[in-house]
């Protein structure tokens, strides 16, 4: 058995709103997944449906070889894109509470949670209610709680959100941490160099369909490479470069795409001429480039759709 | 499976167990009852002393042999008291000179001895007896001690109405001037006619010595017009089944009041407790971790598991109210003496009958059990608590129907109305404990508990359609038509 999740033709409706619609998918064990995907694209309804939360309305979900997720609940963990604790619960309680739950002894979980807490940098929080916390170390321990019986498939929607530098590395090194020891963890985010950075395989899904998924190579494969530049100077004139297809500007630097055909060194000498150019990098498309691209072409499929219906 | 079901239950326990919120809550009830029956027993000693005089226009003896009959209810309690309380110094000359015994009346001469007894006593003292009526609360004060000097009827009652109206005495009475013939010159003058505790106490008093005198003087043996006077008074017996009688069995009289306490108490548990869980679910909704739970276990799990885990919490409170009350309940009657006639008393005194305390343990779990059915699907459908009480309002309105009908089925416990509003599920754990002092026929009992139990299952399992999918809802409210629109699915 090599797919931690499968997904087969997965459809979901409320009401009349098609949230997630005929999804295809496969997720490898061991490996890191993303989804990517603008807010209510239907990240969130297929990640509960894999949680057995929701149930599909047509197509079938395999977690873990088991084709129904309710049976081994106890081998999956789950972080929701909404965190919330049990404000007047101890962090070290609430953290074996939900190991508990997932069929945890008493005892091993009581003290599985206070080495956890303590290895993350929470071990003066042990006997603190959880509502003194900050919203960074909430979502710590929140991680902790999901994580606490070691699953085989880790899911985590919107990890990165709110969180400071800081957390977000250790945030990372968790994530990574559980790859380290064999696990599959799959998580949806808006930050795609989190995506580029971490995942294996990366998936985007764009008003309930599935736009793209593969490994992150697979993905670039065929984009245009474009031009990475950082400058100082006057980012308005970036417009007239001669040959420009699409420009991201960031103020400092910028992402430029050139219409086909045309020679990236030339637009290096034009580019000398007219501002100060820091870092020149002619290379494959950004996640985020592919990102906004694939928002754009498949809005406009569907305005051309609806004005021919 | 059914142990993480216990997980939930055991948190949610201990969570509020662990508040002081929770135990100030229980101990805030016995303390206020205990305060309002205190203040009630302080407020009817703090009644003022009330000051009468009397004018007598017969000038015979009436006034004296009045004032004697009057005090006398009090001298024979007195004169009981002495025989039943042995050991008290204090009553120690009434056994000796007055020869109390605990059965029979005391003779006249007895009675008087008594009474001068009283006169000699502090007030202080025979409050503490509390056994007094009249004399506490009745003062009676001659004209020469007011310092009335005029002899003239006419002037002496100017003086003394001068004196009610001035709020020096509570009232005055003229006693008639030939009551062997008529009554119709007897007067009471007072501003206050709402209390009229002296003037029945006294007219009664009067009547017995005015019959007295009207007896004597037809030449009536005491014996014929006592036996004339002599009351009707139907012996209370119980019939059974084969159309015999018994003597009635003590928890067999039970106070109308008593069931009105019971069903308050009742009403207030359930009522309190349900709500409890519907701001918690609420609360838990909002808090977004329900998310993570549903991750663990399932819809039906959480739900039976927070109904439990309150329901336990509610048994908690109960239980400790009941503690209290048991103890208050052996206590408080024989701490008082038997005479206040109190429901909150009535209620004391029927504790000490087992089966009411099974019964209420039985209504209060069933009545729990299905309005938190109802509550729990209600804040599993809502967002914040504003919404969740919109919902609840018709429930509220029901609930109000067992808590203004409740005097009602008391007086009449087998009435048309106690008896179809007990085969109404949401009202039969109420209206069952009500009609506790009727009581309700055994086929009654079992077949509206059989009824209630089918309800509470079906609601249940409504209550777990709506709680699934209800539970992850953001948004708007949903309306009642789309909470029906869940029960058909799945």
């Amino acid at each position: 058995m090599q797919h931690a999740l499968t997904l087969h033709g997965v459809t979901k409706r409320f009401g009349s709103f098609t949230a997630v619609s005929d999804l295809t998918l496969e997720v490898p064990k061991g490996c890191i997944y993303g989804f990517l995907g603008q807010n209510g694209a239907g990240k969130t309804t297929t990640i509960r449906m894999v949680m057995s939360i929701f149930r599909p309305d047509a197509g079938s979900i395999s977690v873990l070889g088991q084709p129904d997720a309710a049976a081994i609940k106890d081998r999956l963990g789950y972080l929701p894109e909404e965190k919330g604790l049990y404000k007047k619960m101890k962090t070290a309680e609430i953290v074996a509470y939900f190991g508990k739950l997932k069929g945890m002894d008493r005892s091993t979980a009581n003290l599985r949670a206070r080495e956890l807490l303590t290895r993350y940098g929470l071990g003066d929080w042990l006997d603190k209610r959880c509502e003194a916390m900050s919203k960074g170390m909430g979502q710590k321990v929140q991680v902790l709680g999901t994580i606490i019986h070691e699953p085989d498939l880790v899911i985590l929607d919107e990890p990165f959100s709110g969180l400071d530098p800081v957390n977000r590395d250790v945030m990372r090194d968790l994530i990574l941490d559980m790859k380290r020891h064999g696990r599959t963890v799959l998580f949806s985010t808006h930050g795609m160099e989190h995506a580029e950075q971490l995942c294996d395989y990366v998936m985007m899904i764009h008003k309930s369909r599935l736009q793209f998924a593969g490994t992150l190579a697979e993905v670039k494969r065929g984009r245009d490479r474009g031009i990475q530049l950082d400058y100082d100077g006057d980012g308005a004139v970036l417009q007239q470069l001669p040959g420009l297809a699409r420009l991201n500007d960031h103020g400092k630097s910028a992402e430029i795409y050139l219409a086909p055909g045309r020679d990236p060194q030339q637009a290096l000498r034009w580019l000398l001429d007219h501002v100060t150019v820091r870092r020149f990098d002619y290379r494959e498309a950004s996640l985020h480039e592919i990102f906004v691209r694939t928002v754009d072409d498949a809005n406009r499929k569907l305005a051309a759709a609806g004005k021919e219906g | 499976m059914a142990n993480k079901t216990l997980l939930v239950a055991q948190r949610e326990y201990l969570e509020n167990v662990r508040t002081k919120t929770f135990w100030l809550g229980i101990f805030i009830v016995p303390v206020l009852l205990a305060g309002v029956v205190g203040v009630s027993m302080l407020l009817e000693k703090l009644k003022e002393v009330q000051r009468y005089s009397v004018i007598d226009l017969g000038g015979g003896d009436l006034l004296a042999r009045a004032e004697r009959e009057f005090r006398s209810a009090d001298a024979k309690a007195m004169w009981r008291l002495a025989a039943k309380m042995q050991d008290d110094p204090q009553l120690q000359e009434l056994r000796d000179k007055a020869g109390a015994t605990t059965a029979g009346e005391p003779s006249a001469d007895q009675l008087k001895a008594v009474l001068d007894w009283v006169g000699r006593q502090d007030a202080k003292d025979l409050a503490r007896l509390g056994e007094l009526g009249a004399s506490r609360r009745f003062e009676y004060v001659s004209t020469q001690q007011l310092g009335i000097a005029a002899t003239d009827p006419q002037e002496v009652q100017r003086e003394l109405g001068q004196r009610v109206h001035k709020g020096e005495l509570f009232a005055y009475f003229v006693l008639g001037a030939d009551p062997a013939k008529t009554v119709d010159d007897f007067r009471y003058v007072s501003n206050n006619f709402t209390d009229v505790g002296l003037r029945t106490s006294y007219e009664s008093a009067l009547t017995r010595v005015v019959q007295k005198d009207r007896i004597k003087a037809a030449d009536i043996a005491p014996k014929v017009a006592a036996h004339i006077q002599e009351q009707v008074v139907c012996k209370p017996l119980q019939a059974d089944s084969k159309g015999g009688t018994a003597d009635v069995k003590k928890e067999n009289v039970v106070d109308q009041w008593a069931p009105v306490g019971f069903v308050y108490f009742l009403w207030m548990a359930i009522l309190g407790v349900a709500s409890m869980l519907l701001t918690n679910t609420v609360e838990e909704k909002s808090n977004r971790i329900i998310e993570v739970l549903l991750s663990s276990v399932s819809p039906t799990q959480l739900m039976q598991g927070k109904i439990w885990g309150i329901a336990a919490t509610g048994m908690t409170m109960v239980l400790v109210w009941v503690v209290f009350a048991l103890a208050a309940g052996w206590t408080v009657p024989t701490l008082l003496g038997v005479s206040g006639g109190s429901a909150i008393m009535a209620v004391f005194m029927t504790l000490q009958n087992g089966g009411y305390l099974l019964s209420f343990a039985f209504y209060f779990l069933s009545g729990y059990l299905l309005y938190a059915a109802v509550l729990v699907a209600i804040g599993a459908a809502c967002n914040t608590l504003k919404e969740a009480q919109n919902l609840t309002q018709p429930v509220m309105m029901a609930l109000m129907i067992p808590l203004l009908s409740m005097v009602f089925i008391g007086q009449e416990p087998n009435g048309t109305v106690a008896k179809i509003l007990s085969w109404i599920p949401f009202f039969t754990p109420f209206t069952m404990m009500n009609r506790a002092g009727g009581p309700p026929a055994t086929w009654e009992y079992i077949g509206t508990s059989v009824l209630l139990l089918a309800t509470i299952w079906l609601t249940m399992r409504a209550a777990g359609k709506v709680f699934r999918v209800g539970v992850l809802m953001t948004g708007n409210p949903p309306k009642l038509r789309e909470i029906l629109g869940w029960l058909r699915q799945s």
